[in-house]
């Protein structure tokens, strides 16, 4: 199976061919892996000796060597399917709660038109009022909480048509 | 030492997480039994576990537990402890909680509720320090009462302003202003979160200095009037008036302004009759004068780098003048020996405008080695709680030059691993590789310029290893997501990979 893998703002070939091989940019590469435990790794490559923690899966988030680095991961049938007929994001945006608290304010209704940084709405989490922003310009379409709603992270908030 | 009774016989701790275990280190060093108490959401939390004893006071809401004097006077009474230590935040500057544990015939290990009255309302600390002769903010004095006379303060003094919460301090709620087109916004942000944070929506409205950096004065006061100053912390790299890292000597701090800044802050602690430690916050402008901004009636944060450099227990010292003991030196005795910085370790996602973060941690592997002092209420597997303040760690190094001390701590946050949640280390790593942050250059304004989230590319072999990991957690994914997919040779592959 072949995967394209964005590590940071580089892409990586890998293929994991059925002999157990591993080609990385159709290049063979001799990697030692040794688990260290559930998503930790001892990695040995040419003498150089690395050490990968999983961060966390969604997003996915790696631990390099002491940095943190953002991956992602795109099979070949995924790729297939982004060649062959897939579409551009279309031009809806979701404000969603990044994690659980109160909301404390909405400073938008249905209609109004926005500019990226706009304050839409005011989240209450440990103990900090978090002023959520609209991530892009557009026409506000729907508005789904209101003041004093208690939310868990991942609720959709506001829902904006990109103009 | 054997032969020598104990200061006290128990202390509560009256809080959680990273502070608790600190305080109760210091207990246990000098034979004190520690008493802890826990909220629902803190049963598996380290300062549980390492205390002699601990009880639960309530659900997970502060307001129904760490801040419920009555319960934890009650426990305190029930346990034998003849005194509590509240911590920082929570009831550490709450005089009616000082009160009340004195009148149950118990000590409260900080300054005595007269004094957290006079030096805890804004308006009063800035009336003693200007009486004092030290200079304060141009702005009010007394708390406005809405936005629209918040806005002829701003017409009074000029714009940019600070519009800050009267009841209390810790840079909760307060909001920077450039113009009166800002004003709405930051008006009801500031007073929502004065609110939920004190009780109180009283605003302050100051002139804000541009460019200025925070530094603070760690104070000392004994019961019997000697005060010292255990010299000056540079706090100046925030976000959101909230610190992240701090340190010690402050790098534009020289011999005079230290001098400078040491007087003020005795003058001002002389005059409120201070006793046990305190810190007063300064505002230095890029000319090298000052104003004075507040005095935090507590231990602060980040004692830690003072007590690396002076080689003080700062919570010993809080316990001896608590329990009546004279400070054991003077102000002429008292020697600062190299540098030291501290990073905070927060559950807040650096890369998306350090959002706050909860839930469960994955793996945590904290550093070691010369130099390095970790504070933290942290382990594997513990789940970070949504209700409290985000600190989950404090990373402090040493060295004998700033310079050691930046590459220990740079050496120490590449060792850190925080699985499960975002935190503020690639932050952390940023600034101390930052050439204006190694060179001092720094003022309350850098997070705000600096940080943009910046990534760190990978090269080589470590490319490579990240790649064939991130590969490997996809296949992981897919088995648990659909293992009727998992065919022979993906499984023969994998097993392959992890030889």
């Amino acid at each position: 199976m072949r995967y394209e893998v964005l590590i940071g703002e580089r892409t990586v070939q890998v293929e994991m061919a059925a002999d157990g091989g591993v080609l990385v940019d159709d290049r063979a590469v001799a990697l030692e892996t040794t688990p260290l435990d559930a998503g930790a790794w001892t990695m040995r490559l040419d003498g150089m000796s690395h050490e990968v923690h999983l961060l966390s899966r969604d997003p996915l988030r790696l631990w390099v060597d002491g940095h943190e680095v953002r991956a992602g991961v795109t099979d070949e049938r995924a790729l297939v399917a982004r060649h062959t007929g897939g579409r551009a994001a279309s031009g809806r945006h979701e404000l969603r709660a990044p994690m659980p608290g109160l909301v404390k304010g909405v400073h938008v209704s249905e209609g109004d038109e926005v500019r990226p940084g706009t304050p839409l709405a005011t989240l209450e989490a440990m103990k900090m009022e978090n002023e959520l922003r609209a991530p892009a310009a557009g026409r506000i379409t729907r508005v789904a909480v209101s003041a004093g709603t208690k939310v868990e992270a991942g609720a959709l908030l506001v829902v904006i048509a990109a103009g | 030492m054997s032969s020598v009774p104990p200061l006290f016989r128990s202390v509560l701790i009256a809080n959680r997480g990273e502070i608790a275990v600190r305080v109760m280190r210091t207990c246990r060093d000098l034979g004190i039994r520690t008493v802890a108490v826990f909220s629902d959401a803190d049963v598996g939390a380290p300062h549980v576990r390492l205390a002699d004893e601990a009880y639960p006071i309530g659900p997970a809401a502060a307001s129904e537990s760490y801040l419920r004097a009555d319960r934890i006077i009650e426990v305190a009474k029930r346990t034998g402890c003849d005194a509590i230590h509240p911590g920082y935040g929570f009831l550490s500057e709450s005089a009616d909680f000082a009160e009340s544990v004195a009148a149950a015939d118990l000590v409260f290990i900080g300054p005595p509720a007269e004094v957290q009255r006079a030096l805890g309302e804004k308006t009063s600390a800035r009336r003693i320090a200007r009486e004092a002769g030290v200079p304060i903010a141009e702005g009010t004095m007394d708390p406005v009462a809405d936005e629209q006379a918040a806005a002829e303060v701003a017409a009074r003094v000029g714009y940019p302003i600070l519009l800050k919460p009267a009841g209390g301090g810790g840079g909760k709620g307060m909001r920077v202003v450039r113009g009166p087109d800002e004003l709405a916004s930051a008006w009801r942000g500031a007073t929502g979160e004065a609110t939920s944070a004190f009780g109180a929506p009283a605003l302050l409205v100051e002139r804000y200095l541009e460019g200025a950096r925070h530094v603070e004065v760690q104070l000392i006061a004994d019961q019997h009037g000697a005060v010292v100053a255990l010299g000056e912390r540079d706090c100046s790299i925030q976000r959101r008036h909230q610190k992240l890292i701090e340190e010690t000597p402050g790098p534009s701090v020289d011999a005079q302004l230290r001098g400078r800044l040491v007087s003020a802050a005795t003058a001002i602690a002389v005059a409120a009759g201070y006793v046990n430690a305190g810190t007063a916050e300064f505002l230095v402008t890029p000319d090298g004068g000052f104003v004075f901004l507040e005095v935090n009636t507590r231990l602060q944060v980040e004692h830690p780098v003072t007590e690396l450099v002076t080689g003080l227990d700062l919570v010993a010292l809080q316990l001896r003048v608590a329990a009546g003991e004279r400070l054991p030196f003077s102000q002429r005795e008292i020697r600062s020996q190299g540098a030291a910085i501290e990073c905070r370790i927060t559950a807040e996602d650096a890369y998306a405008e350090f959002l706050p973060s909860a839930g469960r941690l994955g793996m945590v592997r904290l550093p070691a080695g010369p130099g390095i002092r970790v504070d933290t209420g942290i382990e594997s597997g513990l789940v970070v709680p949504t209700e409290y303040d985000p600190l989950l760690a404090k990373i402090v190094a040493w060295g004998p030059t700033r310079d050691v001390a930046i590459s220990r701590l740079r050496r120490a946050l590449a060792e850190t691993v925080i699985a499960g949640i975002p935190t503020v280390v690639p932050f952390h790593q940023h600034v101390l590789a930052d050439p204006d942050f190694r060179a001092g250059r720094y003022d309350t304004s850098y997070v705000a310029r600096q940080w943009h989230g910046q990534t760190v590319d990978l090269e080589g072999t470590a490319l490579t290893a990240a790649a064939v990991a991130a590969v490997l957690t996809q296949r992981g994914r897919e088995r648990h997501a659909a293992p009727a997919d998992s065919s022979a040779w993906t499984q023969a592959a994998r097993a392959d990979v992890l030889r």
